[in-house]
């Protein structure tokens, strides 16, 4: 992109992981992250493991891997989205920054990059958590090499909602209304998607079936389970029939990824029109 | 004639109901112009408009001969601004706030020696390492106007930097800005501080609900508001015929009787004190003091927004 410098883009982005990790709602995920990862794992092996068949034991860091990106790794991605552009409105410190010899573009991206980078850093956080833990109280696991695919899977499809809290923290320019707006999406395409696929369990009608494809709780959540099915010998494939029920429904990873894509281009290409074209706004209530 | 560094032709802001302008002045280059004006009059809305932070609805803005919003980057190269009431990083370090200012304006070499530079300027140096969240509002000040000198800028437009300074922390900055200015650096500096702006100011510009009502120095200011400057006495045994009397000394236009004295009008740019003193001293009383008036700015300031407010409205 013309006039867009790395070294501006990059300052921001420091700024922006600084800043999001000075606030304390960050850090408490952060918290809750390692006791979900840890606790969970302990209090699964502590209460009996009769229900897990042994031969499942060396992929139960699946679970810890994938259970938490289906709903809370989503919130988190919104927690850091919402109020990157929106904190920075109330606190008024938006004026100052762009003030400067820097192009609205440079700050826009670095706060982006910034965001998305920490969302990437806890994410590898809660993958790594989860594999220790699986590996000290169910013993060793295999194919860990998928590990990181499923890491890499994870990252892209956060994407998704990052960028549409992101777009919403901008437009609205109110932490708290971006975070509900989020929130709100989140939940109301969860609550869609369960009565879609309950009108297609009843009916066998197709077309509620591909209206819950385009959701986007479905393509974030439905992609990394899709990719390490995918990748895992069958045996493994009970772990995901045990801990994460049915299937998705998404036709394919390929069309998955594409509507990824289009809700980020969307959604960033929208955030970037408006903060290009409106005023800086002053410090606001 | 070089181009002036700052420009705004006919700029008007509609927000709203409300409109700010048509406003038409320029700045040219080692001038420190005061933009004067009350609370909601268009200051910050037209510096807003020079920085490139908001969008003119109509008229023109320059910043160094460039459009701020299409030449962001060029035009506010070299330029270090302060905000009003500033709102700095609150968990960040003095140090770190000047280094990620350092960063954006592309200073690579030497950060550290001229954030220590900075901060010795606006005389916090010993806080460079203190949470911002935990100095007082004048050392937040103070940091404000810290990174609008960092990268040693040619241009400063500050947005009342003295308020909610102590008396040593304005007088502080008052010299940083005159060796500023003494270096060549071009200064637009708005202040409700009228004693500030006529110490400081080479020129100034009153603003009022939204339109410019005079451009010009601070005497001419003085000098076309008050109708001329300002004599004031203080005598002992002055007679009624003397006061009489001093009303016909060459330039004198209106004397009035003060509480502590005579308060003389005399025709803008001419010397009256040493015939008012000599017709005082020859008429038998004592003089004690003349000079000048003071706060004639502010006198000025408050008969301008009187008269003149209610035209610009």
């Amino acid at each position: 992109m013309a006039g867009v410098r790395p070294s501006r883009v990059w300052a921001f982005a420091a700024y922006e992981i600084r800043r999001a990790l000075a606030r304390r709602k960050v850090i408490a995920m952060v918290a809750f992250i390692v006791l979900l990862d840890t606790a969970g794992y302990y209090i699964l092996a502590a209460s009996g493991t009769s229900f897990i068949p042994a031969q499942v034991y060396p992929y139960v860091w699946i679970a810890g891997v994938l259970i938490p990106f289906t709903l809370f790794i989503q919130f988190l991605a919104i927690l850091i989205a919402a109020g990157a552009m929106s904190e920075e409105y109330e606190a008024g410190t938006t004026e100052l920054l762009l003030a400067k010899p820097v192009s609205r573009t440079e700050f826009f991206a670095g706060k982006f990059l910034g965001g998305y980078l920490l969302l990437t850093i806890l994410i590898i956080l809660n993958a790594t958590l989860s594999t220790i833990a699986a590996t000290l109280t169910f013993g060793a696991q295999a194919e860990l090499a998928t590990l990181p695919g499923v890491v890499v899977v994870e990252v892209f499809s956060s994407a998704l909602f990052f960028s549409v809290a992101f777009m919403l923290g901008e437009l609205v320019r109110r932490s708290s209304l971006a975070y509900i707006l989020s929130s709100a999406l989140i939940v109301a395409s969860q609550i869609v998607g369960t009565y879609l696929s309950i009108a297609y369990e009843l009916t066998g009608n197709a077309f509620y079936a591909s209206i819950h494809t385009y959701l986007p709780t479905t393509l974030a959540g439905s992609l990394p389970p899709e990719y390490e099915q995918s990748v895992l010998p069958s045996v493994a494939g009970r772990i995901f029939e045990l801990l994460l029920g049915p299937g998705s429904g998404v036709p394919s990873e390929a069309v998955a990824a594409f509507l990824v894509v289009v809700y980020f281009v969307v959604a960033v290409s929208i955030a970037l029109a408006y903060f290009s074209w409106a005023d800086v706004s002053r410090r606001v209530g | 004639m070089s181009a002036p560094v700052i420009e705004f032709a006919g700029a008007v802001k509609v927000y709203g109901k409300k409109k700010i302008g048509p406003v038409g002045f320029s700045v040219d280059r080692g001038e420190i112009f005061g933009f004067l004006g009350p609370n909601g009059s268009g200051k910050t809305t037209c510096i807003r408009m020079l920085l490139g932070l908001a969008r003119p609805s109509a008229g023109k803005v320059r910043l160094k001969g460039l459009d701020p919003l299409r030449s962001h980057t060029e035009a506010l190269t070299g330029v270090g601004y302060s905000p009003e009431l500033p709102n700095i990083q609150t968990f960040m370090s003095p140090g770190e706030v000047l280094a990620l200012t350092a960063s954006e304006i592309g200073l690579n070499s030497g950060v550290k020696a001229e954030i220590d530079r900075v901060l010795e300027d606006v005389g916090i140096l010993q806080y460079r390492d203190t949470k911002v969240g935990k100095l007082s509002k004048g050392m937040v000040q103070r940091l404000s106007v810290a990174q609008a000198l960092i990268g040693s800028p040619q241009a400063l437009v500050l947005d009342e930097p003295m308020i909610g300074l102590d008396p040593a922390g304005t007088a502080h900055l008052r010299e940083t800005f005159r060796e500023f200015a003494r270096s060549g650096g071009t200064i637009l500096m708005s202040s409700h501080m009228m004693s500030e702006v006529e110490d400081l100011c080479s020129s100034v510009g009153l603003i009022h609900s939204g339109s410019l009502l005079f451009r010009g120095t601070a005497k001419d200011m003085v000098g076309e508001v008050l109708g001329g400057d300002l004599v004031h006495v203080e005598a002992m045994g002055l007679t009624a015929g003397t006061i009489e009397a001093l009303g016909r000394v060459e330039g004198v236009i209106e004397v009035t009787t003060a509480a502590d004295g005579l308060e003389i009008k005399v025709k803008h740019g001419v010397e009256a004190r040493p015939a008012i003193a000599k017709m005082i001293t020859d008429s038998g009383a004592e003089l004690l003091t003349i000079r000048t008036g003071e706060r004639l700015l502010e006198k000025a300031y408050i008969e301008a927004l009187r008269s003149g407010g209610s035209k610009a409205e």
